[in-house]
């Protein structure tokens, strides 16, 4: 992520959130945060806990973000933020709490007429491959609502779509027929497929490093009869760093009614 | 295979569906998608950590290091490199890269007292690693990273403590101390969790070719075999390797070191001399009086003879200390009168010349506090500015005698102690006043100077009487940095070769 697009993700997660911008440059942005954003951001729950305690006035942070620092001129005081700082972190943390659940009616011109909207429940899973190293992938699956059918890369088709939180009053939206929680079931079980295809020669792989280390250690105490308790917690130390797991999670997904 | 669901995000849906509480923005809803897109780890290899660190520029060594770690060695590895080749960044990458890969959720960091602000600034400014030092009843179970010294952490109750955590890394710096297996300190970690561990040492052979097999077998038991098979293999005599090529590599599956000339940077020279000093009659009538002394007690004769070649002051602190233990008290006194009426210090006039030589700033290092002492008040009286540092200071303490010696003082006198943990590359002239009986030791002092950003070559002088203990401390040197070649590797200049000027 270089400098630019945290600026420009900054700005655009301070406006969604009903931040004000109260100064910016190429290289800075002045924000008034709003008590919710400070709470999620600033790390201080001591002092709002004290606020809340006391009944005092409350008084959100306002933070000037440096997001160039070769770039800025010295007499900009400020919180440095790049990729990988832990404030941007906790904002990507913050993101993720205040984007999760959708539902949305996608825009139609009202020049139309009468527009019939289909439900889709649209989720995105991240599915994690562990032992001792870790790969994930993203899988974005949209299941319709109404016949049942399934679609990949879900999220790539439709964000580029404009849509509404409420219906327009030109299109009518069809009460969904499969119902949301048992289409979820559906999409986790099209993940175990999707998983159960792919290729696992890094667990096989993952097993067999386990077993040579699990051969060394078992070497090293080959005559000692009482096998002290370091062989026992050298022998769980290697389950853990080579037992194969799958993560499965869900980043975010909604209701989407799609024309 | 085992499969973990999160079952989160589905109850907060259904809270949704039953409009228990609101949906949310489709703007940030694309953010959110766009930011776990980003953050995703492709590949089972290569570093993510330096995305994540911008302003971190690694080297190619340190990234390479890195990776062999993660991708060929699983995680648990000796960081061997050559003093000043950054293993610490070494280590911050390693950690950096398992944390955010979720393998490692919690890591404990063992160092040396004098180096835990170090590691404290360096993870935490240069990583991102929100790691804290360890404090007396603090809520350890709260940190995720937590630094400590070696000396609390194998003690009461701290040992305790830290074995009711449960860490996936284990990060030792100067783990040459844990050489010998008998110690505390060996056992304690011994007793630890390992699943990922590193262990960071220039010296991963100080005397002799078990410290490294104990180093190894603390990493992982039984790579290098169990103690008699070890020992019947690679020891027919200590000093004499065998099979080298094949100990050699079954180091190098567990070791990663780089050596100056591997890394592509520019170094710039080591010059390495030893400087002969010659005793005048009177030192020499004392030293070998020192040498005929019978009935010590529990003082060596060694150390009294390598203390003569240090100075007066050094050897008359401990023959007072033996006339306090009443040990043949009247001969004592004699060589003590004898001794204090030394006028000539041989080996400090030498070291003058060589500074006023240099013209430059100058470390003298010397393993007597006594001699260290000394030495400032003589080169005082010589219109020479210097400054005293010693392992024992403190840090603020430290930068300050950093501070004086870079910019007021010409000369720095250091204990042994004052060998780790201080960076002075601003200064390129050693003087070795007392030589250590252990190579590494030396190469640690070096390493003070010459490391990465050094611009001039380096000097280096080695001081050793002639006839006397010290040349024997060199020969010695000479056959611990032969075994050290064949197991792990060469070596800088430390000593110039000897063998060649003998």
């Amino acid at each position: 992520m270089y400098p630019q697009q945290v600026h420009h993700y900054l700005k655009e997660f301070f406006i969604e959130n009903d931040c004000a911008i109260l100064g910016e440059e190429n290289h800075y942005l002045t924000v008034q945060l709003t008590i919710d954003i400070d709470k999620r951001i600033m790390n201080r729950p001591f002092y709002w806990q004290y606020v809340e305690a006391t009944n005092s006035e409350p008084n959100p942070a306002q933070v000037t973000f440096i997001t160039n620092q070769t770039a800025i001129a010295s007499n900009v005081f400020g919180e440095v933020i790049h990729y990988g700082s832990p404030r941007l972190n906790q904002l990507f943390l913050a993101t993720r709490e205040l984007g999760a659940y959708v539902q949305l009616f996608e825009k139609v011109d009202s020049d139309m007429g009468q527009v019939i909207l289909t439900p889709w429940l649209g989720v995105n899973f991240k599915v994690s491959y562990c032992c001792d190293r870790t790969k994930e992938t993203l899988y974005s699956l949209g299941i319709n609502l109404l016949t049942g059918v399934i679609k990949e890369d879900f999220h790539e088709t439709i964000c580029s779509s404009e849509f509404d939180t409420e219906p327009a009053d030109n299109v009518f939206h069809v009460q969904y027929i499969i119902k949301p929680i048992r289409a979820l079931e559906r999409l986790n079980d099209t993940v175990d497929t999707i998983i159960e295809r792919d290729d696992h020669s890094w667990a096989t792989e993952a097993q067999k490093r386990w077993q040579r280390d699990q051969r060394v250690l078992d070497y090293f105490y080959e005559e000692v009869e009482d096998k002290p308790e370091c062989y026992e917690i050298e022998k769980k130390a290697l389950a853990e760093q080579y037992e194969s797991k799958i993560k499965i999670e869900i980043m975010n997904g909604g209701l989407f009614y799609l024309f | 295979m085992k499969i973990e669901r999160s079952s989160e995000w589905g109850e907060g849906f259904i809270n949704r569906l039953t409009h228990l509480e609101k949906w949310q923005s489709w703007t940030l809803y694309k953010m959110n998608y766009d930011i776990v897109k980003m953050k995703l780890i492709p590949e089972f290899t290569g570093l993510q950590a330096t995305k994540y660190l911008p302003n971190l520029k690694p080297l190619a060594h340190q990234l390479e290091a890195a990776e062999t770690v993660i991708e060929r060695m699983n995680g648990k590895a000796i960081l061997a490199d050559e003093v000043g080749l950054g293993k610490t960044i070494e280590a911050g990458l390693i950690l950096k890269e398992y944390l955010i890969r979720g393998l490692v959720k919690r890591a404990l960091i063992l160092a040396p007292a004098s180096l835990i602000n170090q590691w404290i600034e360096e993870l935490n400014l240069k990583f991102h690693i929100p790691a804290i030092a360890y404090k007396k009843n603090c809520p350890i179970e709260r940190y995720d990273v937590l630094i400590m010294s070696m000396d609390t952490a194998k003690k009461s109750p701290h040992r305790e403590r830290i074995y009711e955590q449960d860490y996936d890394m284990i990060i030792i710096d100067e783990a040459h101390k844990l050489k010998n297996n008998k110690t505390q300190i060996y056992e304690f970690v011994q007793g630890l969790k390992k699943k990922f561990c590193l262990l960071l040492t220039a010296t991963p052979i100080q005397n002799d070719v078990f410290e490294l097999y104990y180093l190894i077998s603390l990493l992982k038991p039984g790579h290098l075999g169990n103690y008699d098979t070890f020992q019947s293999a690679f020891s027919a005599s200590k000093h004499h390797l065998e099979h080298d090529d094949y100990l050699k590599e079954l180091v190098n599956q567990v070791m990663v070191r780089n050596r100056r000339e591997d890394t592509g940077i520019e170094w710039t020279n080591r010059c390495v001399q030893i400087v002969p000093i010659t005793f005048t009659q009177a030192e020499r009538e004392v030293y070998d009086m020192l040498g005929a002394l019978e009935n010590t007690g529990s003082f060596s004769l060694i150390t009294l003879q390598k203390e003569m070649c240090s100075s007066k002051e050094a050897t008359a602190l401990t023959l007072t200390n033996m006339l306090e233990d009443h040990v043949q008290s009247q001969e004592i006194e004699a060589l003590l009168t004898k001794l204090m009426a030394l006028d000539v210090n041989s080996k400090a006039i030498k070291t003058l010349e060589i500074v006023k030589e240099a013209q430059d700033k100058v470390i003298i290092f010397t393993e007597y506090r006594a001699t260290q002492i000394y030495l400032q008040w003589y080169l005082h009286s010589n219109g020479i500015t210097s400054v005293l540092f010693n392992g024992k200071f403190n840090k603020n303490k430290r930068d300050y005698m950093k501070h004086l010696f870079k910019e007021k003082a010409q000369v720095l006198i250091a204990t042994e102690a004052g060998g780790e943990g201080i960076n002075l590359q601003f200064c390129h002239h050693v003087i070795n006043y007392d030589l250590p009986w252990n190579p590494m030791k030396l190469e640690q002092r070096i390493g003070r100077v010459h490391r990465l950003g050094q611009e001039h070559d380096v000097h280096i002088y080695n001081l050793a009487i002639e006839n006397t203990i010290e040349e024997k401390i060199l020969e010695l040197l000479h056959t611990k940095i032969d075994v050290f070649e064949k197991v792990v590797g060469d070596l800088d200049a430390i000593l110039t070769n000897f063998k060649e000027s003998v």
